[in-house]
């Protein structure tokens, strides 16, 4: 199946949480969750640059990534995409990346509830992210799709 | 010297485990990295995976394995349990559903996480 099947589209821009899955430089796999967008038939997914899925992307950029709708309990596919992906360091980057995931995951009815609700977790969570940036620079693994399935309820957990 | 911790004690996300929210594996191939959302049954200790019989690809005896067990979509509401083991084959466990191969996931390192606890730990690195 293409990657820009209008099916495959319609399940990543519902799904929430992208998990991908890379191999380090010696083979060893890794899988993590991340935060995602879809961009002009690329994958951005956020995270920075000394994360082990970024130097797994670095040192093999061959990737398998998953999605679901988290949010529909009756939609239960999971689609898979095969693909190539890079990271990307680039201030251009970072900065359409910040934007479309403030939309996406901050400035909604859900995002701004889940905030207020933790509202005292808002200063660790600054300081979180201001150590992580500390210790490497923000940056966003894009994919390129090759290769899209979809497994059926059958293939989940 | 203080750190921001997301990390939690694995026992203390023993509940992703009993209900399962969304499981997956990678594991390496001929043909590059592979993701698969899996069924997971927890018994007795054991983490145990079933792969599709049809999969197209699946881990080898002995192969290498992360096996992620997570929920959450909003930030505070991210949590996992993350668990780098190898595998090797299982009967199925009673009940489970059919038309899977079994393997058992033997865990060698385990981590676990949740924002929703984001805390000031010290740092001992």
């Amino acid at each position: 199946m293409k990657a820009d099947d209008p099916a495959v589209l319609d399940v990543m821009r519902r799904s929430m949480v992208a998990r991908i899955a890379t191999l380090s430089r010696n083979g060893r796999p890794s899988i993590n969750p991340l935060y995602f967008v879809y961009l002009n038939g690329h994958i951005w997914l956020g995270t920075v640059d000394w994360t082990l899925a970024a130097r797994n992307v670095k040192a093999d950029p061959r990737v398998s990534v998953l999605f679901e709708v988290e949010q529909d309990p009756s939609d239960q596919r999971v689609l898979r995409i095969r693909g190539r992906a890079s990271v990307r360091t680039d201030q251009k980057a970072q900065h359409s990346y910040n934007l479309r995931t403030a939309r996406k995951y901050l400035l909604t009815p859900g995002g701004i509830r889940n905030a207020l609700t933790h509202i005292r977790q808002l200063p660790p969570m600054h300081n979180y992210h201001a150590q992580s940036a500390e210790k490497g620079q923000p940056c966003v693994i894009e994919v390129t799709p090759e290769q899209a399935e979809f497994l059926n309820y059958d293939q989940r957990g | 010297m203080k750190r921001v911790t997301r990390n939690i004690d694995p026992g203390c996300a023993r509940d992703l485990l009993e209900r399962v929210p969304r499981a997956c594996i990678a594991f390496a191939s001929d043909h590059g990295p592979q993701g698969q959302p899996i069924a997971l049954v927890w018994h007795d200790g054991r983490y145990l995976a079933g792969i599709p019989e049809d999969a197209d690809h699946r881990p080898g005896s002995g192969h290498e394995v992360v096996l992620l067990i997570d929920e959450g979509v909003h930030f505070f509401d991210l949590r996992a349990i993350y668990i780098r083991g190898q595998v090797k084959p299982a009967e199925a466990p009673g009940g489970a559903p059919v038309g899977r191969t079994w393997f058992e996931v033997v865990p060698l390192k385990t981590v676990a996480w949740d924002y929703g606890t984001l805390r000031e730990v010290r740092d001992e690195s």
